[in-house]
C-alpha cells in the first residue's frame, strides 16, 4: 500500500470579482503518495494553476480557499492540515518542504538581483544558511546539480544574461534549494522551446530521484505527462473527473473528456486524416452548467447528467472517475 | 561590429573615485576591498553609465551646484540678508529696483562701494546675495518635506497595494481625503493654522530654535519667524504624500501580479522582505523620476505659499518670495523676477535630468552593455599590443 503524503479534500477556490463569484474549483480532492510523480491535466482555465497555489495557501485576494482540507504528512509521522496555518507557520512549509517551479523562468526570477542571490535568499529564508552570502557560496553546488555549466561564474550573472533553459534550471535550483519533500511544477515547459523541454523534464525525475522528492506536475501537455507521470488526475471546469495511473488512463479512458482530449493528440503510430477536437469551449466559471459541467459538451449526456453532479467512483483499482455512465 | 568603448577621462576619474573609497573603507574595515570586489566593480559601471549620458551629467552638475550653494551659499553672499544699503546712503531712494551692474557709495558705511551684479530688490538689498542666501532656504525645504513626505507616501503606498483588501480600501481613503483638496489650498489652511503652536513649542525649546536657526543660516532676530516657516514644511509634508501613496500603490498593483513576486511568495519570504526587497526596488525607478521633479515643485509651491503671507517673511531671502514681490514691478525691474526664476528652474530641471538618468544608470541592463563593451575593447586593445 502505498503511503500518502498529501491529501487534498474538497478543496474549494472562489475568485470574488466584480462580475460576479468564480468558481474556480469545486470540491477537489486527491491523494498524492510519497515518492511518486502525480500530473494535473486540463485545458487553460480547468483550474489546475489555482488547485496547486492553494495547497500552500498562495491565493491571492480576490480569491478566496472557501473550504476544504489539505492533510499533509510530514516525515517525522505527525499530519497538518496546511490550510489551518496561519501566516507564519505556512511560510515555513513553502520552499522548504513544499516547493514551486513555475511556468514562466522569463518572469519568475527578481531582475535585480543575480541568480546567487536569489538562491542564496531561500536558503536564509528558512535558516539553511546564516547569511545570504553564505548561500550564494552554497548556490555554486546547487547550479552544478541542475547541469549549469561553469555555475562559479554564473552565480553572479543576472537573469536577463541568462537563456530561458539556464533560467528555469535557475528556477528549478531555487526549488530545490532547501531540499523541499514536494516540489509543484506548473507547466515547467511551456514557455520553453522543444529541444530544452526534454532536457528539464530530465533533470526535474533525476532530481526528484536524487532528493527523493514528491512531484506534482501540472501540464496540458498529455505527451509530458505519458513520459514523466506515475499517475494522473483530469481536470475540467474545476472538477477532478478521472484519476488513474498513467497506464488506466491513456489506455483504458472512462471519462468522455478524457477520450476527447486523448484523441486530440497526435499519435506519430496510427495514421488517422484529422484530429478530433471536442466541440464547444470551457464554460464561463461564473455561471457553471447544472449537474456534470461536462453535459453540454458531452456526446453521452443524458438528462441525470443535466441534473445530477456525478461523484468520483472507484471503477478499478485506484481509477477514479466522476460520470454518470458508469 | 560594436563599438569600442574608450575610457574618458570621467571613466578614469570614476576608477580612481570607486578605487579610493575602496581603500578609505579598507582603512576601517579590513580586507573590505577583498571582499566586496564585485560590488566596486557595479558602482564603477555605474559611474560609466552615468558618464555616457550628458543630459545626466549636466544634471548631476546643476544638483552639485545646488547642494553646494544651500550649504554654503549663505557664506558665499557679500552682503547678509538682513543689511539694507539704502539706510547708509544718501541715495536712497535709487537704490530701489537698482538695474543689473550698478554702484552706489554707502557714505554712512565707510564710503564703501556697493556693486549690484544682478541688480536690487525693492528694499534696495543685493539680488545677488539674496539668490545666494536663499538658497539655503529653498534646499532645507525642499530635503524636509522630501525626505519625510515621500517614505511617508511609499510606505502607504507599498502597504495598501501589497495587502489589498480592506487595509486598501482604509488607506486609499484617507488619501483621497487629502487629495480631494487641492493641495495649495489645504496647505494654506494647514500654514494659517499651525504657526501659533509651532511656535509656542520652538519658544519654550531653545535648543530646537538654535538648531532651527543655524539649520537655514538665520539671525536670532528671525526666531519669532521660524513658526511660520516650519508650518509651510509641515503643511507641505502632509499634502505631499498622498500622491506618492497613490503612484506606490499603482506600481505596487502591477508589479505583485509578476510571476517572480509569487515566486517570492512560494519560497517562503515574509511579506516585508517582499515588499522592500523585491517590490519597491523594482518600481522605485518612475517614483525617483518623480521625486526629482518634485524637488522643483516644492520650492515653487513653497514660493506660491510665501507670496500669500505664509511661511517665510521678508527679510528671510527666499527664491519664491523675492520672484512673486518682483512681480509688481515687472517689467520694469524684470531682474527681479528673472534671476530667480532662473535658478528655480535651473535647480528644477537639474533635478529632472539627473532622475532621467539614474533611471538608466540603475538598470542592471544598461551596466552589462558596457561592461562587455569595456572588456572587449580591452581584449582587442591586448591582442594589437
Amino acid at each position: 500500500m502505498p503511503e500518502p503524503i498529501l491529501q487534498v479534500r474538497n478543496l474549494t477556490v472562489h475568485f470574488y470579482t466584480y462580475a460576479g463569484i468564480v468558481k474556480a474549483i469545486e470540491r477537489v480532492s486527491f491523494d498524492v503518495y510519497r515518492g511518486e510523480t502525480f500530473a494535473l491535466v486540463g485545458e487553460t482555465g480547468c483550474g489546475k494553476s489555482v488547485t496547486s497555489r492553494a495547497l500552500t495557501q498562495l491565493i491571492e485576494s480576490p480569491g478566496r480557499i472557501v473550504e476544504g482540507e489539505v492533510l499533509y504528512h510530514k516525515e517525522d509521522g505527525t499530519v497538518v492540515d496546511l490550510l489551518k496555518l496561519n501566516e507564519e507557520q505556512i511560510r515555513e512549509i513553502r520552499g522548504n518542504e513544499i516547493a514551486y517551479i513555475f511556468q514562466d523562468p522569463h518572469a519568475s526570477l527578481d531582475p535585480l538581483y543575480t541568480v546567487g542571490y536569489q538562491i542564496g535568499e531561500a536558503m536564509e529564508v528558512h535558516g539553511k544558511v546564516e547569511s545570504i552570502k553564505e548561500g550564494i557560496k552554497k548556490a555554486v553546488d546547487i547550479l552544478r546539480s541542475v547541469l549549469i555549466p561553469d555555475p562559479e561564474n554564473r552565480v553572479k550573472n543576472y537573469p536577463h544574461e541568462l537563456s530561458g533553459g539556464m533560467k528555469q534550471r535557475v528556477v528549478i535550483g531555487i526549488g530545490i534549494a532547501n531540499n523541499p519533500k514536494i516540489l509543484i511544477a506548473d507547466e515547467p515547459t511551456t514557455a520553453l522551446d522543444v529541444t530544452v523541454q526534454a532536457q528539464i523534464l530530465d533533470l526535474i525525475n533525476q532530481l526528484k530521484e536524487k532528493y527523493k522528492a514528491t512531484v506534482i506536475l501540472i501540464t496540458h501537455n498529455l505527451g509530458v505527462v505519458a513520459e514523466t507521470a506515475d499517475r494522473v488526475a483530469v481536470m475540467y471546469a474545476g472538477k477532478i473527473v478521472e484519476i488513474g495511473s498513467v497506464e488506466q488512463i491513456f489506455k483504458n479512458p472512462l471519462h468522455p473528456y478524457t477520450k476527447g482530449l486523448l484523441k486530440a493528440v497526435p499519435n506519430p503510430m496510427t495514421k488517422i486524416e484529422r484530429l478530433e477536437a471536442i466541440p464547444g469551449t470551457v464554460p464561463n466559471l461564473i455561471t457553471p452548467p447544472s449537474g456534470c459541467r461536462f453535459h453540454p459538451r458531452c456526446p453521452f449526456a443524458t438528462e441525470v447528467c443535466k441534473r445530477k453532479v456525478p461523484e468520483l467512483k472507484e471503477m478499478e483499482d485506484g481509477h477514479f472517475v466522476a460520470c454518470h455512465l458508469y | 561590429m560594436q563599438e569600442e568603448y574608450k575610457k574618458s577621462i570621467l571613466d578614469k576619474l570614476a576608477d580612481k573615485i570607486v578605487y579610493g573609497l575602496g581603500s578609505f573603507i579598507s582603512l576601517f574595515k579590513k580586507g573590505w576591498k577583498e571582499k566586496n570586489k564585485s560590488k566596486m566593480e557595479e558602482w564603477r559601471l555605474m559611474l560609466y553609465a552615468l558618464n555616457r549620458s550628458p543630459p545626466a551629467l549636466i544634471g548631476l552638475f546643476l544638483v552639485i551646484l545646488f547642494i553646494l550653494v544651500g550649504i554654503f551659499g549663505p557664506r558665499l553672499a557679500h552682503w547678509r540678508y538682513n543689511f539694507f544699503p539704502m539706510l547708509y546712503t544718501k541715495s536712497y531712494d535709487k537704490i530701489i529696483l537698482a538695474p543689473p551692474g550698478s554702484k552706489f557709495v554707502l557714505d554712512y558705511y565707510n564710503n564703501t562701494v556697493i556693486t549690484f551684479p544682478l541688480g536690487s530688490d525693492h528694499y534696495g538689498r543685493d539680488l545677488l546675495s539674496l539668490i545666494l542666501s536663499g538658497a539655503r532656504t529653498s534646499f532645507v525645504i525642499s530635503i524636509i518635506v522630501i525626505s519625510l513626505g515621500v517614505p511617508l507616501g511609499i510606505l502607504l503606498g507599498l502597504i495598501a497595494g501589497y495587502y489589498g483588501g480592506k487595509v486598501d480600501e482604509l488607506i486609499m481613503r484617507i488619501t483621497d481625503m487629502f487629495l480631494a483638496f487641492p493641495a495649495l489650498i489645504l496647505a494654506i489652511a494647514l500654514s494659517a493654522v499651525l504657526p501659533e503652536r509651532i511656535q509656542n513649542f520652538i519658544s519654550t525649546h531653545e535648543a530646537v530654535q538654535k538648531f532651527v536657526l543655524w539649520l537655514f543660516a538665520l539671525d536670532v532676530r528671525e526666531a519669532g519667524n521660524l513658526g511660520r516657516l516650519l508650518a509651510v514644511i509641515l503643511a507641505m509634508i502632509i499634502v505631499w504624500w498622498p500622491a506618492y501613496a497613490r503612484i506606490t500603490r499603482g506600481s505596487t498593483l502591477t508589479e505583485k501580479e509578476k510571476l517572480y513576486i509569487e515566486a517570492a511568495r512560494a519560497i517562503g519570504l515574509p511579506a516585508r522582505t517582499i515588499m522592500f526587497k523585491h517590490i519597491l526596488p523594482n518600481i522605485i525607478g518612475p517614483i525617483l523620476v518623480y521625486i526629482t521633479l518634485d524637488f522643483g515643485g516644492v520650492i515653487l509651491m513653497e514660493a506660491g505659499l510665501s507670496f500669500l503671507g505664509l511661511g517665510a517673511t521678508p527679510p528671510i531671502a527666499d527664491w519664491g518670495r523675492i520672484v512673486y514681490d518682483g512681480a509688481q514691478y515687472f517689467p520694469k525691474a524684470w531682474w527681479l523676477v528673472f534671476y530667480p526664476g532662473l535658478v528655480v528652474m535651473l535647480v528644477a530641471l537639474g533635478w529632472n535630468l539627473l532622475g532621467d538618468g539614474l533611471r538608466d544608470i540603475l538598470d542592471p541592463k544598461t551596466r552589462r552593455s558596457i561592461e562587455f563593451k569595456v572588456k572587449k575593447s580591452k581584449k582587442e586593445g591586448e591582442a594589437n599590443a
